[in-house]
């Protein structure tokens, strides 16, 4: 995506976002209202960006057929995703296999294929109301994997999972990422640094920082900055830097005027 | 059970299946019969064949509760993966809205045969079209779980004011209370076209 821009009537969510994902695990960082969650929306073109180019796959988004070439190859776990209270995981799945025009003969395979990867095999004709949090969100996983997707976008997912849970969850990421470009928003540091082979930090709508964990480790070691395990010292100190430097040219632009 | 059959089995019916379970479509047909079923034993119990001027009520309220039920039937409980789909949604929106607009059409003509000039099947089957034009345009605009409360709110002003009313366009706005088709049948068809078209290309606010 080039010069990517969103704007929420009068709050701009994504100023000028310039980034290149390719195969792997991203995460994405950064405080509450920074952006994540708008990047991840038009990522997954249920949200229209305002200014800028965004090509998936090749394809630029805003034709429809591409887009709809591209939503074939896409996995979407929403902050917030809603399911229908009558429906087993099982159908949850399948249903969200047909809305993605998958072949009818290869969805109870890949369904089946989809719930066992996220562990919830012995619960996939339980009715999605009767299951906790923790497995609401594996059966959210379950669908955004279901077409095996090129592109794998996921908003918070490890929400609600218990500590077990979530170490399966980022060995499940590790897996997917090899072969798929999987983007991840998160506040938890620690997946980041389990489980992502790289990490984008945004802060008020624009790109503070991009480098690996262990780099993002690295300069929270060399820099200086809050917390209790060095990829949250590194998190602190990336958006120390980017403040300052936001600040440094809000002030340069002032004297301009 | 045939949903559930579906999902396992590959079968050509299993997506359609499982997208009218999930409108809850099945249940709203089940009202929807239980609505006509009520409004022919509301019919026959007013002695129409004395007045036929007497089906009023029927033939004002029943669309309106109807459309109600046509209307919450359009909500999504998840539409942010609604938004990923790559089936085109304006197909399965028509085909939802129009196969239940048409049968319940179909169902309450049943309750007012005979008399057909005086509140009898044309003009039920105008103010079905027409509450549910309203509704599905409240459905997009204002969202599927509110969208029967313009169509109620305008319908109920017309049933309580169009007696007293006077004027040229009085057939054309109190269409919900005209005993005949003409033009008040043309602007419950605009409503249709409108409200219904609305929904097909936008769908249900979330």
């Amino acid at each position: 995506m080039a010069g990517l821009r969103v704007r929420h009537r009068r709050t701009v969510a994504l100023d000028s976002v310039d980034l290149d994902l390719g195969p792997g695990v991203h995460g994405l960082l950064g405080p509450n209202g920074a952006g994540k969650t708008s990047l991840i929306r038009v990522l997954a073109t249920v949200a229209a960006p305002t200014g800028g180019r965004v090509e998936l796959l090749g394809d630029d988004v805003r034709d429809r057929r591409h887009r709809s070439a591209v939503r074939r190859r896409l996995g979407y776990l929403p902050q917030e995703f809603g399911y229908y209270p009558g429906f087993t995981v099982r159908e949850f799945v399948a249903y969200v296999a047909w809305l993605k025009e998958m072949p009818a003969a290869q969805v109870p395979a890949a369904v089946e294929r989809a719930v066992e990867r996220v562990g919830l095999a012995e619960r996939v004709d339980a009715k999605v109301k009767t299951l906790s949090g923790g497995m609401v969100r594996r059966v959210g996983i379950a669908q955004a994997i279901v077409n095996e997707p090129d592109v794998l976008l996921l908003d918070e997912p490890t929400a609600g999972l218990d500590p077990e849970q979530r170490v399966e969850f980022r060995a499940l990421l590790r897996e997917l990422g090899t072969a798929t470009t999987v983007v991840v928003s998160t506040h938890l540091v620690e997946d980041v640094a389990a489980a992502c082979t790289e990490v984008t930090l945004v802060e008020a709508g624009r790109i503070a920082y991009r480098g690996t964990p262990p780099a993002l480790a690295e300069l929270g070691e060399s820099a200086g900055g809050a917390g209790d395990n060095p990829i949250e010292r590194g998190y602190t100190a990336a958006l120390r830097t980017h403040r300052a430097a936001a600040l440094e040219e809000a002030a340069l632009e002032e004297v301009a005027r | 059970m045939t949903a559930l059959l579906g999902a396992r089995t590959a079968t050509p019916l299993a997506g359609p299946l499982l997208y009218a379970r999930s409108r809850a479509v099945p249940r709203a047909l089940v009202v929807l019969l239980a609505s006509a079923g009520l409004a022919v034993w509301a019919a026959h119990g007013l002695d129409a064949y004395v007045d036929p001027s007497r089906r009023v009520p029927v033939v004002a309220l029943t669309p309106l509760f109807t459309s109600a039920v046509i209307g919450t039937s359009l909500y999504t409980a998840s539409d942010e993966l609604d938004r990923t789909a790559v089936r085109p949604w304006w197909r399965l929106r028509a085909v939802h809205l129009l196969t239940l607009s048409a049968l319940t059409a179909g169902l309450l003509s049943l309750a007012v045969l005979g008399h057909p000039s005086v509140f009898g099947p044309p003009a039920m089957v105008r103010n079905t079209l027409g509450t549910t034009g309203l509704t599905a345009a409240a459905a997009a605009l204002l969202g599927a779980r509110l969208s029967w409360l313009p169509a109620f709110a305008y319908v109920s002003a017309v049933y309580v004011g169009a007696a007293s009313a006077h004027g040229r366009l009085v057939t054309v706005w109190a269409w919900p209370m005209q005993p005949d088709g003409g033009a008040g049948a043309w602007a419950a068809a605009a409503a249709f076209v409108v409200g219904g078209g609305l929904y097909v290309v936008r769908g249900a606010r979330p």
